[in-house]
């Protein structure tokens, strides 16, 4: 009995957790941006460089490199980025350019290979050609609306001479689910990680960077020891965020919210992915991943099933622990205008959080991640080092590769 | 080169994904030229009933909302996307044996042909209406209960009706087409999203409707490219 009251006790402190990031979300949504509203000095508009790294074809890839054609902003490039022509990206980059002769949009074919973060190698030759002191790095699974180039530069806008302000990101919603890996994506985006980025950002003030959507200056960037210094870090987004804060910069969390479209995801994407994200999570929070699985009330409210005893008991309090957690989600959902097609897909929800918990507990075992083909091993602070090739030590990945191939 | 698909379902007959979205699918992934082919199911056997009764099939009396929808989403593909789509069907005779099952495309049909008429007629009839005839997965696939033998059996017989036959089909690739030297495309046979990821042709040729089924009839400029992301 006393194993189903630690139980309980946790899912309760989860739930509290979630109502905390409920708050967070509602709060952060319903604040003007607080970066000089009331400053009377007029509207600059710098100009921007926006960087997309290419690399394959993501769901809505047209339509989403079609959004930062259309913005209403004065003066910005786009620089589609990729390592090979043979890309099947490519083709939708091109025929963006050619339907568009009067924007400035440029395309480079670059084989870069300088460090192990394929994301980086790609960005570097991006980088290089901008012209602009502000860049963009803009990730080719989001579509934004016109207005996006004018939200996201305001805080910098305001900073006044001194330029406080370092980096910019957004808050990202998961919208366009069909498949069931994209429907679960989705879900996780606009409960888990949305909650947790507002509430790290408003209750902890930790700098909180979301690597889809990030606005710097090229001079605040070299500073910190520019994009080459993070070519070996899988978690470049939040480095880089957490040196500009270290630098006295400003992290600023937009409150304009960005659509991340996920809507044909295999079951598979949806476990790499966040297998991958909970092992740079261990690598980076340390002792303090715990609070994540302590922060996901269905999985705690399911293990008196598993370890004590299926009892009518354990069942009910785990069935009305999933219900509070739907109802919670599907009110997220409408508050960040990220709602499923069918109200019902929320019931998918305490399914989707049993599968994260178990997620959960392989970085614990694991430190490899397989990233668009490559296999790395994680340190600290999640740099990237290669996996062996061959050796003793590489027995073990070979064995891996030999399983999943066989039932491929 | 263009990047062609001439082998799709939606869900007009089994595919999964409904005509609107598969062709923002193939519009969003760069494609240049497609054809949308639901199956039209003979009703004279037990198989082609069920089809027919769980709407699994293109009917005669559905025919034309069918085909209106595809050309009011093909001037939608067309003006956003630049792609071209070419209206078809797949007349799918279907027996228990795979021996006498036969699948074939008519690409640009402009009118219903049933499925249960004899292979002759059906034929003449597409070359009446200046339709394409490709022979679809005419040899031993990886998935044997679906094999449709009959076209390649009976190739002495009815491969001067055919246009093109398809040397590959979804993850198959059947080299006999290669080894006989008979025109050739490569399709998707599109059912599900992830099916976008399969063999595909690659035709040098105008964009346009008749280049596209000259260069197919020709078959010089056709080349076939497993597309993966």
């Amino acid at each position: 009995m006393s194993l189903f009251w630690i139980f309980a006790f946790l899912t309760f402190f989860g739930l509290i957790a979630y109502g905390f990031q409920i708050w967070a979300v509602r709060s952060y949504l319903s604040t003007p941006c607080s970066c000089g509203e009331g400053l009377a000095l007029p509207r600059l508009f710098p100009p921007v460089s926006v960087l997309k790294p290419l690399k394959g074809l993501d769901d809505n890839l047209y339509d989403n490199l079609l959004s930062f054609c259309s913005q209403d902003y004065p003066e910005y490039e786009i620089i589609f980025s990729l390592q090979s022509h043979n890309d099947p990206a490519y083709r939708i980059a091109k025929r963006i350019k050619d339907k568009h002769p009067g924007r400035n949009i440029s395309i480079i074919v670059e084989d870069c290979s300088i460090g192990l973060n394929p994301k980086v190698n790609n960005l570097l030759p991006a980088y290089k050609a901008s012209k602009y002191e502000y860049i963009l790095i803009s990730d080719s699974n989001v579509i934004v609306d016109k207005n996006y180039l004018r939200e996201i530069t305001k805080p910098i806008d305001n900073s006044g001479p001194v330029g406080e302000v370092g980096l910019v990101s957004n808050i990202i919603k998961g919208v366009g689910g069909r498949s069931l890996g994209a429907i679960f994506e989705n879900l996780h985006l606009n409960s888990f990680i949305v909650g947790s980025v507002c509430f790290l950002h408003s209750f902890l003030k930790l700098p909180c960077v979301i690597g889809k959507s990030m606005l710097m200056s090229k001079k605040d960037l070299e500073a910190i020891g520019g994009l080459r210094s993070v070519k070996d870090i899988l978690a470049e987004d939040y480095v880089i965020g957490e040196r500009m804060h270290k630098a006295g910069k400003k992290v600023v969390l937009s409150n304009y919210m960005i659509s991340n479209v996920n809507e044909y995801w295999g079951f598979k994407r949806f476990l790499n992915r966040h297998t991958r994200w909970g092992k740079l999570r261990w690598k980076i929070g340390g002792s303090k991943y715990v609070f994540e699985l302590i922060g996901n009330p269905v999985f705690m409210s399911a293990m008196p099933i598993v370890f004590w005893q299926c009892s009518k008991l354990t069942v009910t309090f785990a069935v009305l622990t999933s219900i509070i957690k739907v109802f919670g989600d599907f009110y997220l959902g409408r508050k960040t205008g990220a709602e499923l097609d069918n109200p019902f897909l929320y019931l998918l929800s305490p399914v989707k959080d049993l599968v994260i918990g178990l997620i959960w507990t392989v970085p614990i075992v694991s430190n490899t991640v397989v990233w668009r083909g490559n296999r790395y091993s994680i340190g600290k602070d999640s740099i990237l080092s290669p996996c062996p090739e061959t050796g003793i030590w590489s027995l073990r990945y070979r064995i891996i590769d030999a399983i999943k191939e066989r039932f491929a | 080169m263009l990047l062609c698909d001439f082998h799709i379902h939606t869900t007009y007959s089994d595919g999964s994904v409904e005509l609107r979205r598969t062709i923002d699918l193939f519009g969003q992934a760069g494609f240049d030229v497609i054809a949308i082919t639901d199956h039209v199911v003979s009703g004279d056997n037990s198989i082609g009933k069920f089809a027919n009764r769980f709407n699994l099939s293109v009917r005669e009396d559905n025919f034309e909302e069918y085909m209106t929808n595809i050309r009011q989403e093909a001037a939608r593909a067309w003006n956003k996307y630049g792609m071209l789509v070419i209206p078809g069907v797949e007349i799918s005779k279907n027996h228990l044996s795979s021996d006498k099952s036969a699948h074939m495309l008519l690409i640009d049909i402009k009118s219903f042909v049933p499925a249960s008429w004899n292979y002759e007629r059906i034929f003449l009839e597409a070359k009446e209406q200046d339709a394409l005839i490709v022979a679809c997965h005419p040899h031993y696939m990886s998935d044997m209960s679906k094999d449709t033998l009959f076209l390649w059996n009976n190739r002495e017989k009815y491969a001067k009706y055919i246009d093109a036959w398809e040397v590959a089909n979804r993850d198959d690739v059947f080299n006999v087409i290669s080894l006989k030297k008979y025109p050739y495309l490569a399709n998707s046979d599109f059912h599900k999203a992830r099916h976008l990821y399969s063999w595909k042709t690659l035709l040098n040729c105008e964009k346009d409707t008749a280049a596209v089924k000259q260069c197919i009839k020709h078959n010089k400029g056709v080349a076939i490219t497993l597309f993966r992301n």
